[in-house]
This record gives C-alpha cells, sequence and structure tokens, in this order.
C-alpha cells in the first residue's frame, strides 16, 4: 500500500468569536498529492478554515499540524502557497508590476541583504510563464483583468516552489472564459508538477470531476471520498439550507 | 549661488537635510502604499511635545523629541495590531492629543516661543553640530534597517495578510518601521519643522507613483524628488529669508502639481 503522508491534519478544531461559534469540532485530513475542494454557504466558516490553517488566526480549541509538524513549530511556510479571497481587489495606481509580485513570492526564502539569484530569477521566469503572464510582466498589476490578476497571484505562490496550494475563491469578478482557463492550470499544476490543491469555490459542477476530495463546511465539516456522489441535489439542498440544484458543466 | 556653502550653518543644514531627504522619501513610500500616510503628521506633533519639554527642561529638545515620537510611535502600533483600533482614529487622537500637550507644556513654560518658532516650521540657523552627529548616526541606522528589510516591508505594504502567511514576520517588521519612521521625524524638525515633516514624507512618493511605474523605479524617483526639493528650497530659505520647511514644502507640492498634469488620466 502506497503510503501518503498528510498536509493538513486538523483534529477538532474549534473558532469561538464573542461566544459565536464559527467553526465546531472540524476534523480534517489532506494528502500529498490530493486535489480537494471546499464549499459550503456563505459564512459557513470556509475561509475560516482557510486562515486558521496559515496561521492567521488562533483557534479556540483542537490542533492543526501542517507537513506532520504542529503549526506553532512550523517554518517550512513556503511550501504552502496561499492565495487570499481578496488578491484580485488591488489598488489599481499601486506601484507593482507583474514581475515584481512573482518575485515577492521567492522573499521569504531569500535571506536578508541577499540580491536576487540566478535560480531565484529561473524560478520567477518559470512561474510567470507556467500562468501564461510572462508577455505582462512589465504592467503595473492593478491594470489588469481579474483573471490576469488571478494568474499573477498563483504565479507568485507558485515562486516559492509549494508543496500545497491553497486557493480561496478563485473566480470572484473573474469572467467565464478566464474561469476555464484557470480551472485548466489549476489541473495541470497538479497533474505536471505534483502539486496538491485545497481550494475554496461554489463552482461545484465544474470540478467535480477533477477532484480527490471534497469538503463541505458549514459550522461542522463533512468529508466525501466521493465527490460526484456528494454532489447530489439532495445533500447540497440540506448542507446550504434551501433548495438546490447542481449542473455538471465544463464552462 | 555656489557661495552660500561657504556659510558653515549652511553646510549643516544642506547636509541634514539630505540625510532627512532620502531617508523621508524611502520609509514614506511604505506608509503612503500602506495608506498609512498621517502616521507622519501625527509623529511629527507629538515630537512637538518632545521638543516642548526639551526646552522646558534645558536638555537638546531633538532627544526628547526622539524618545516622544519612539514611545508614542509604539503605542499606535500597539493599539492598531493587538486592539484592531481603526489606524485613522488612533492617529486622530495622538494628533489632537500630543498638540494639546504640547501647547499646554508651552503656555506654562511662556519664555521660549521663539525657538519653538523654529521647530514648527524649520529653520536653516537651527543645525547645530550636535544635531548634524545624531542625525547621521541615527539616520544610518535607520536606512540600514530599512534596506535590511527593503523586500519583506514592500512585501508587506502590498499584501500584509500573505507576506505573514510566507512566514514573514509582519508584527515585528511593522513595529520597526513605525519606529525608524518616528526617529526620522523627530530628526527632521530642525530642518523642516514639525508641522511640515508630513509634507516631505508623503508629496515625493505620491507625485512618483503618478508615473505609474513599478516599486523600485517609484523610489527611485520619490527619492529625486525629495532631494531636488530640499535643495531648492534650503536656496530660497537662504536668498530669500524663508522658513526653510515652508520652502521645501512649495517645492515638493509644485513637483505633486507637475505629476498630475503630466499623468492626467
Amino acid at each position: 500500500m502506497k503510503f501518503s503522508p498528510s498536509l493538513f491534519d486538523v483534529r477538532d478544531l474549534t473558532f469561538t468569536v464573542r461566544g459565536n461559534e464559527i467553526l465546531k469540532s472540524v476534523n480534517l485530513t489532506v494528502l500529498k498529492g490530493e486535489y480537494c475542494a471546499i464549499i459550503g454557504p456563505n459564512g459557513g466558516g470556509k475561509t475560516t478554515l482557510i486562515r486558521l490553517l496559515m496561521g492567521l488566526d488562533k483557534p479556540t480549541s483542537g490542533t492543526i499540524k501542517l507537513f506532520g509538524v504542529e503549526q506553532n513549530k512550523f517554518q517550512a511556510w513556503h511550501k504552502i502557497g496561499y492565495v487570499p479571497q481578496r488578491s484580485a481587489l488591488i489598488d489599481a495606481s499601486f506601484p507593482a508590476t507583474v514581475r515584481e509580485v512573482v518575485a515577492m513570492g521567492r522573499y521569504a526564502i531569500r535571506g536578508l541583504f541577499s540580491v536576487e539569484s540566478d535560480e531565484d530569477r529561473r524560478i520567477i521566469e518559470e512561474s510567470m510563464e507556467q500562468m501564461g503572464v510572462s508577455d505582462l510582466r512589465n504592467r503595473l498589476i492593478g491594470h489588469l483583468s481579474g483573471g490576469q490578476r488571478q494568474r499573477v497571484m498563483i504565479a507568485r505562490a507558485l515562486a516559492s516552489h509549494p508543496e500545497v496550494l491553497i486557493v480561496d475563491e478563485p473566480n470572484t469578478g473573474v469572467d467565464v472564459e478566464s474561469q476555464h482557463r484557470f480551472y485548466e492550470q489549476l489541473r495541470s499544476l497538479h497533474t505536471t508538477r505534483g502539486i496538491s490543491i485545497l481550494f475554496i469555490t461554489h463552482d461545484v459542477g465544474v470540478i467535480a470531476a477533477d477532484i480527490s476530495k471534497l469538503f463541505f463546511v458549514n459550522q461542522t465539516l463533512l468529508v466525501s471520498q466521493t465527490p460526484q456522489e456528494i454532489v447530489r441535489c439532495e445533500e447540497i439542498s440540506r448542507l446550504y439550507g434551501n433548495p438546490s440544484h447542481v449542473v455538471c458543466h465544463n464552462h | 549661488m555656489i557661495e552660500m556653502l561657504n556659510y558653515p550653518f549652511m553646510q549643516r543644514a544642506f547636509a541634514a537635510g539630505l540625510i532627512i531627504a532620502i531617508l523621508a522619501a524611502v520609509s514614506g513610500s511604505f506608509i503612503v502604499l500602506r495608506r498609512y500616510s498621517l502616521l507622519s503628521e501625527t509623529l511629527a506633533h507629538v515630537s512637538l511635545v518632545g521638543v516642548s519639554i526639551g526646552l522646558l527642561i534645558g536638555s537638546n529638545p531633538l532627544w526628547m523629541a526622539i524618545a516622544a515620537s519612539l514611545i508614542a510611535s509604539w503605542m499606535i502600533e500597539y493599539l492598531r495590531s493587538v486592539h484592531h483600533l481603526y489606524s485613522d482614529s488612533i492617529l486622530a487622537i495622538f494628533l489632537s492629543g500630543s498638540l494639546a500637550l504640547a501647547i499646554i507644556i508651552v503656555s506654562l513654560a511662556g519664555s521660549f516661543n521663539a525657538s519653538l518658532f523654529s521647530y514648527l516650521f524649520g529653520s536653516i540657523l537651527s543645525v547645530t553640530n550636535e544635531d548634524l552627529i545624531i542625525m547621521a548616526l541615527a539616520g544610518t541606522v535607520g536606512m540600514a534597517l530599512l534596506l535590511l528589510f527593503f523586500k519583506e516591508l514592500y512585501f508587506i505594504a502590498f499584501d500584509e495578510e500573505v507576506a505573514r502567511a510566507s512566514g514573514i514576520r509582519v508584527a515585528l517588521l511593522n513595529f520597526m518601521l513605525v519606529s525608524v519612521i518616528a526617529v526620522i521625524i523627530a530628526l527632521s524638525i530642525r530642518v523642516v519643522g514639525t508641522l511640515l515633516i508630513g509634507a516631505l514624507m508623503v508629496i515625493p512618493p505620491v507625485a512618483a507613483i503618478r508615473f505609474g511605474m513599478g516599486f523600485f523605479k517609484t523610489m527611485l524617483l520619490s527619492i529625486i524628488i525629495a532631494l531636488v526639493s530640499v535643495i531648492i528650497g534650503l536656496s530660497a530659505s537662504f536668498f530669500f529669508s524663508l522658513p526653510s520647511g515652508a520652502a521645501i514644502v512649495l517645492c515638493l507640492l509644485l513637483f505633486f502639481i507637475v505629476a498630475l498634469v503630466i499623468n492626467l488620466p
């Protein structure tokens, strides 16, 4: 039997804000090589779960292990590429070219006073190439479309050579064609580079065929190893709290 | 024109002005991008409290200004990051509170209005050798810290949350940045004055940003604007007996207007 080490291992995670239980007794495991999606109603705690995984918020109780290490002892943050939801909301006049933004992915790896090495340059170029933004290198990030910005943010995350990519609602404010292209690129990163993927989405239909694990988050968590089964209308309706209809499609 | 540099007080004023211009433009770029521009204005007012205390007790006002500004910067950052109070509200409280305190101290002392005027608006005559040594030393340390953590500070300015998620020690660097800015502002009051230093930190990066370039080029242009403004402002101050701070700020404003006109939408 092939052993797959766990990237994220969450046990009995509870998060409370001023008495309100946002997440309750969540248990979750993401293994190396998995392609996972998190779905759930707005306000159900999806983004909170990601923020807890990334150490941006502190859990009320429970444990989080990253790559087998307790989160408070974890140092190798470059192994996790994180693209938050509001990445697309960038001030139009912010003075940052696409290349400068992608280069930020190397900052945590480079030491103090260090200049960009040949390897840094190669990885930055490679990341831009992979996400198809090389030709935008000298454009200001704030001047790009939502879809282009999203790809730049993924390229930045790739520049740290992550083993897992966490993307929060990647297609907010992105047109349908860019969404399709984005899912293709995500799939390609998973299959060709072996990067594990964990992303939040509302687009259940389009991802159902690709993913290996689907997490429903609505205060608590329901996991399925067979997403195609869970994407049945009655399950979605029950979780979202109203009648829902799922259309499997390929944009 | 070059003969003005024969005067030792002008040599000191230029040396101090050029040090301040570079430090203000570099640190100002970070606070402008973080929508934290009012920090410079607030700490400048806090420095005035230090100056007032210094004049009152007969100690070097520059040291007292540095101490007051540093303590306030740490309190502001603590309230912002730990208590999650709105940045602009905290700054407004410190700005008016420190000004009130400075006015009370000044009115209690009542005897140093003339020297206080030079701290409010800057004076090329007021830079002493001791001031220049303090500026050179503290300025070198401040610049070294800004350069040492340059890329991390840029990352934080762009996206604080992702920087934190990447393992960058954001809280520590934020405290470091406000501390450096506090010292720079306190150092600047001799040349530019407490009421006008905010302009030297904010206008150069804001004008440079209008040209739509990447960060490194924007910062370079920002430094050039600050340096040229200081040179022209100090010269105007010498030839026309103007308060140096006001002359520098008017020059900065001119650059800002030119940047706006050239880059009309």
